[in-house]
């Protein structure tokens, strides 16, 4: 899981030592994934009410596209250059049925553009820009959201779908938000490295389950609107309940209006 | 009157990606805005949009460099 924030990229001059510290967790984090070779990336993110306005704005959404833009009109803005990353349309049609079979009220997309959701792990995790991806959108931006508790629910669900593909297919989950940040609200540029260490150890002991029973408030209170977010790496916690994790990198930079962090879960 | 309407003319001009300090009269003229949401609007107050009712994602879009950070 990682945190994503335009200014990682968008002002690169910004907080040096502390962008090191952060960009070394993330090498490690693209190092680690790249060792799984894996076939597919499914990513949890969540929409900035750029796809998704409020004339139609799913709770969850599987995007089927066959290219995903990681960044389109942001690429000026994100200092990220403008690309297309492959989608995995079999097996993202495939999480979709399957999905609502068991109950989850999926929405679907054929065409998405991503702004930091998806640009900025991307461009530090998957630079050559080749493995394919499903992302796997949860409103976390637009209330009333759906509960982290589903987020935790989606993920276990992920799971027993990869657990039932054919064998020898290897899927990574990478969960991106977070951690606390207050965005666009008065106390925008807030950040709460309390609540963040607490979310951390909770991934680091393998405890996701505390993070899928904290409410809305409990979350806008103690990690902001942008706290939300940390339903996307709720749901990845979902796949690997009680799987402990390492805490790669934390740092909490004001520049950057973010907590941000990045783990890695150990199977 | 309504966000809905206060939050359209934040969505499109978001899509532009352009940073800018207010959405003028001549660029609203045909939503259906309050009066002090199109005050709000020309005037880039943040506070005044965020009580209007405007998603704070859009806010931050659009009057990025209007904030302190």
């Amino acid at each position: 899981m990682t945190s994503h924030a335009p200014n990682i990229t968008a002002t690169p001059a910004a907080a040096p030592e502390q962008r090191g510290h952060f960009l070394a967790g993330l090498a490690e984090l693209r190092k680690r994934l790249a060792a799984t070779r894996p076939d597919v990336v499914v990513m949890f993110v969540n929409d900035h009410v750029q796809n998704f306005f409020y004339d139609n704005l799913p709770a969850f959404c599987v995007g089927v596209g066959a290219r995903h833009w990681a960044p389109r009109g942001a690429a000026d803005f994100l200092k990220i250059p403008s690309r297309q990353l492959p989608g995995a349309v079999d097996f993202g049609k495939a999480l979709l049925k399957a999905g609502l079979d068991a109950g989850f009220d999926l929405a679907v997309s054929h065409e998405l553009e991503f702004w930091d959701d998806v640009s900025v792990p991307a461009h530090f995790l998957m630079p050559e820009g080749t493995l394919p991806i499903v992302p796997v959108l949860t409103n976390c931006v637009a209330p009333p959201l759906p509960t982290p508790s589903r987020s935790w629910q989606l993920g276990g669900f992920v799971r027993r779908f990869i657990d039932a593909r054919p064998a020898g297919e290897r899927v990574a989950l990478l969960g991106t938000g977070g951690i606390s940040h207050w965005i666009g609200v008065p106390n925008t540029g807030h950040i709460n490295p309390e609540w963040d260490r607490w979310v951390l150890d909770q991934v680091r002991d393998g405890r996701g389950e505390a993070l899928a029973e904290l409410s809305f408030d409990d979350i806008e209170r103690d990690g902001g609107n942008g706290g939300q977010e940390i339903r996307n790496w709720i749901a990845v916690l979902g796949a690997v309940p009680g799987v402990k994790g390492e805490v790669l990198t934390y740092e909490p930079v004001k520049e950057w209006l973010t907590g941000c962090g990045a783990a890695w879960m150990h199977l | 009157m309504s966000d809905y309407a206060l939050n359209q003319v934040l969505y499109a001009k978001a899509r532009e990606h352009k940073m800018i300090d207010s959405i003028g009269a001549d660029e609203v003229a045909g939503y259906d805005l309050s009066a002090e949401e199109r005050a709000a609007l020309a005037d880039g107050d943040l506070d005044a949009l965020f009580r209007l009712g405007a998603n704070p994602y859009l806010i931050r879009r659009v009057f990025r460099r209007r904030f302190a950070v």
